[in-house]
């Protein structure tokens, strides 16, 4: 017995310095943080951000994103569109085959479509297909074996963005196995360049390549293109603490990171052994008003408070100059953003101060509301603050839990919040996702019945130039109003081992990890 | 066992039931007092009103709260702790794989602590007022003053990154791969044995030195004996069972969750767990969490209740 702790000891000691030779890159596995585990492996039922940029690496829809956040098709070898707008139909390309072989045809189309469109399962986009939301698809049918038709009540420039959404599972097409004979979710088994391989919850999840992949040409374009899977393995490892994140990439323990942090930015510079890539994406940041609160319904302070930030001054310290500022609610990356949205109005203290004085504005404390969960959330309160304190406006920043955070958005319990934005990827969203009657919706922030109508007629519009032109007008009038003060598109940040090669990230921050190789060791 | 120890073991357990009931309905109201909708963080800022009322409905989030209470309670007593929000996995099975994690650590971790602990609080209680006394006492209170996390990534550093003796992520299971298992758990392991080695040497040392002013210690010194025997036959055992009080309040702490320490090595522990389950407002989960915990605390006193005796045997008279 006396001797049996020191042995134990050694034992363990021993078994540990074994196994820490083995924790070595692994041949043919990239192994990726993931900064919380996924929900499911469901496309679009039980999800969160984590759990679609895992999903479409095994999951595909009929279309996807493309780069420039514009639709392609996928699955699709074809869609046309009717005169009347109501009618879409969908060639399938020839040769797809989901990961057990079997080839796709437009019944499994249709079968993945009536599960997501069975209120009971609950996906994320059932309210924009069956009228309560965007479009109502009255009736979907195979026409053949390769041909798909959706048919809308009535016509809706959105239908196309919104099926190939990620966080609608990209509306992805998977075969009936995936199910079990109670027709219970098991894995999926679908068609995209990485097949499931294992998950063990709060560890991480690995996919293996799908030899039998058909890529489409071309170079990678979004979620779309070429998406050739190089790397046998992927691995996400679930790494929630970013220190440890940051311990595990330099000490080989991951091959990449996907969202490093701003701060760690000029220490990763310094390293020879860390590449570092950087993309804008869809995420917005700013600060929300209460229109509807006592001092702030005057939109004078409001424009007050505006023009009391340096935003160009703000964005550079809150990203560590990574990225661009931006007044506009439509993100820098959308091939909407043009002239009007890349307008930056300049600081000007004296013109605050006398809109304040206008208002009759007498230092009363302003509540700033702001969360740590997200650094750039915090430091956008702080540094708001501190500027606005120079027009002599006194903004009080609390800072709250995200869930809490989160439920006093939808409340509409607040008088400003700095707050985060996930990406929409069409401008009609990012306008809808803010706009809204308040009595109805309590979280929207901007009230104004004539946007609403802008908004609305936008969600029909085809023509693109008749679409922009309208975008324009709203974009002029959100800044009348002031509802909100956007600041920047956020940017991603990766950083990854010298040996791996051909990682970028793009507009929906979403990793992609087909087309990545490692080199030898 | 006397007919009387099982008796007072039968009473033991039977108050555990009023005292998990009353754990259970607190943190029953305590969570949904606190703001924040699951419904709304699984499905986001995006959530339309209609979707935020289907999914709270599948989740019974839509009853009146009582109604919740009592149809969790009556899952609890047929030993079924509900299913996860999140993920949609049973609670108790999952609550013990993850303790099984915590487990590991903390069990190794405090014994290591205690028989580290206890000689050097015996040893600096014997030397008072010594060097070796200073530099105990001096050790002890460092490790105490330091947060557990701060050394958790010192080490982590060092050891882990610029040693590279040990992996600095991951996990694997004792029954999968015990080498790979013992190089992850082996830092939080060290980490956990320092920060509990302050705690225990101070209260190790202090019984000691309050146990050496008794009479009957003199006693035994007159008689002869030798120090050694006085100290191991005479002092140990009655300053040890302060100690070992001390040891069931920390490893009933312990073992239900070292979070930040799971957090920092990103192990998959019963405090994560609890502190993810929070952050997601996954009542089921956390309700299980907290449960269990108390479930442990109260186990872990009765069993060190139980031994004193072993150490003390006038408990055993009374």
């Amino acid at each position: 017995m006396k001797t049996t702790l020191p042995r134990l000891t050694l034992l363990l000691l021993g078994g540990t310095l074994a196994a820490g030779a083995l924790a070595q890159p692994q041949a043919g596995t990239l192994r990726v943080r993931l900064n919380a585990d996924i929900r499911s492996t469901d496309p679009g039922l039980n999800r969160d951000a984590n759990t679609d940029g895992v999903m479409m690496h095994m999951v595909e829809g009929l279309v996807a994103y493309r780069e420039d956040t514009s639709v392609g098709p996928l699955l699709a070898q074809s869609v046309e569109l009717s005169a009347d707008g109501k009618t879409y139909t969908f060639k399938l390309r020839p040769g797809l085959k989901f990961h057990n072989g079997a080839p796709l045809t437009a019944d499994d189309v249709l079968f993945s479509w009536n599960r997501y469109m069975k209120p009971e399962n609950n996906w994320r986009c059932l309210t924009e297909f069956d009228g309560r939301g965007l479009s109502k698809v009255i009736k979907a049918e195979a026409k053949d074996p390769a041909t798909v038709v959706f048919t809308l009540e009535k016509p809706s420039a959105l239908f196309l963005a919104t099926m190939a959404r990620t966080d609608c599972g990209g509306t992805g097409i998977y075969h009936r196995s995936s199910l079990d004979d109670a027709g219970k979710w098991r894995e999926p088994v679908a068609t995209g360049p990485f097949k499931f391989g294992e998950w063990k919850r709060g560890q991480y999840i690995e996919l293996v390549r799908n030899d039998a992949y058909v890529a489409l040409p071309g170079k990678r374009d979004g979620n779309t293109g070429n998406k050739t899977p190089e790397v046998a393995k992927v691995r996400f490892v679930v790494i929630p603490d970013t220190s440890a994140a940051k311990a595990a990439l330099l000490s080989s323990g991951i091959d990449l990171n996907p969202d490093i942090n701003d701060e760690d930015m000029a220490e990763y510079k310094g390293r020879k052994d860390i590449t570092l890539e950087s993309a804008a994406t869809m995420d917005m940041q700013g600060v929300l008003f209460q229109t509807r609160d006592p001092l702030l319904k005057d939109v004078r302070i409001r424009r007050a408070i505006a023009l009391s930030l340096d935003m160009p001054e703000l964005v550079a310290a809150v990203t560590t100059g990574n990225a661009k500022p931006s007044r506009s609610i439509i993100p820098s990356p959308s091939s909407y953003y043009k002239a009007h949205q890349a307008a930056l109005p300049k600081r000007d203290l004296a013109l605050a101060k006398k809109l304040l004085n206008e208002a009759g504005y007498k230092g009363q404390p302003i509540k700033l509301l702001a969360t740590k969960r997200y650094n750039s959330v915090f430091n956008i309160a702080v540094l708001s603050q501190a500027m606005a304190q120079e027009a002599g406006i006194k903004m009080e920043v609390e800072v709250l839990e995200w869930a809490t955070l989160l439920d006093r958005y939808t409340k509409g319990d607040y008088q400003a919040m700095a707050f985060t934005y996930s990406s929409r990827l069409d401008p009609s969203l990012s306008f809808e996702m803010v706009s809204g009657v308040k009595d109805k919706q309590p979280r929207k922030v901007w009230d104004n019945p004539e946007a609403l109508d802008m908004i609305a007629k936008s969600m029909e519009l085809t023509d693109r130039a008749q679409r922009q032109a309208l975008f324009d007008k709203l974009e002029a009038k959100m800044r009348e109003d002031v509802p909100a003060v956007f600041m920047y598109s956020a940017v991603n940040t990766s950083g990854a081992l010298k040996y791996v090669n051909g990682y970028k990230g793009w507009a929906l921050g979403t990793p992609r990890l087909w087309g990545v190789s490692m080199r030898a060791q | 066992m006397s007919s009387s120890v099982y008796a007072y073991v039968g009473r033991r357990v039977l108050w555990t039931l009023p005292t998990l009931f009353l754990v259970g309905l607190l943190v029953f109201a305590l969570m949904r007092m606190i703001p924040g909708d699951p419904a709304l963080l699984i499905l986001g800022d995006s959530a339309t009103q209609e979707q935020l009322a289907s999914l709270r409905a599948q989740y019974g989030l839509d009853r009146p709260i009582h109604v919740q209470f009592a149809y969790w309670l009556a899952q609890v007593v047929r030993g079924d702790l509900g299913n996860s929000i999140t993920s949609g996995e049973a609670v108790l099975p999952l609550l013990l794989e993850r303790f099984q994690v915590s487990a590991a650590i903390v069990l190794v971790a405090v014994a290591l602590a205690a028989l580290l602990a206890v000689p050097a609080g015996l040893y600096a209680a014997w030397k008072q007022n010594s060097i070796v006394d200073t530099i105990v006492v001096a050790g002890a209170t460092f490790f105490l003053s330091i947060p557990s996390f701060w050394l958790g990534l010192l080490l982590l550093l060092f050891v882990g990154l610029k040693l590279g003796w040990v992996p600095v992520v991951g996990y694997v299971p004792f029954s999968q791969d015990w080498r790979a298992a013992a190089s992850f758990l082996v830092l939080p392991a060290i980490t956990l044995t320092f920060i509990e080695m302050g705690v225990l040497t101070r209260m190790a040392r202090a019984s000691a030195i309050e146990t050496l002013r008794l009479e009957y210690v003199t006693h035994a010194r007159a008689k002869g004996l030798s120090e050694r025997r006085v100290l191991l036959r005479h002092v140990l055992p009655n300053a040890f069972a302060p100690t070992w009080t001390l040891i069931g309040l920390v490893l009933g702490n312990l073992l239900g969750g070292i979070a930040v320490l799971e957090t920092v090595f990103t192990l998959p522990g019963l405090g994560r767990l609890l502190v993810d389950g929070i952050f997601a407002r996954d009542y089921p989960v956390v309700q299980g969490c907290l449960l269990f915990t108390a479930l442990i605390y109260v186990v872990v006193n009765l069993v060190v209740d139980l031994c004193y005796p072993l150490f003390d045997p006038r408990v055993s008279a009374s």
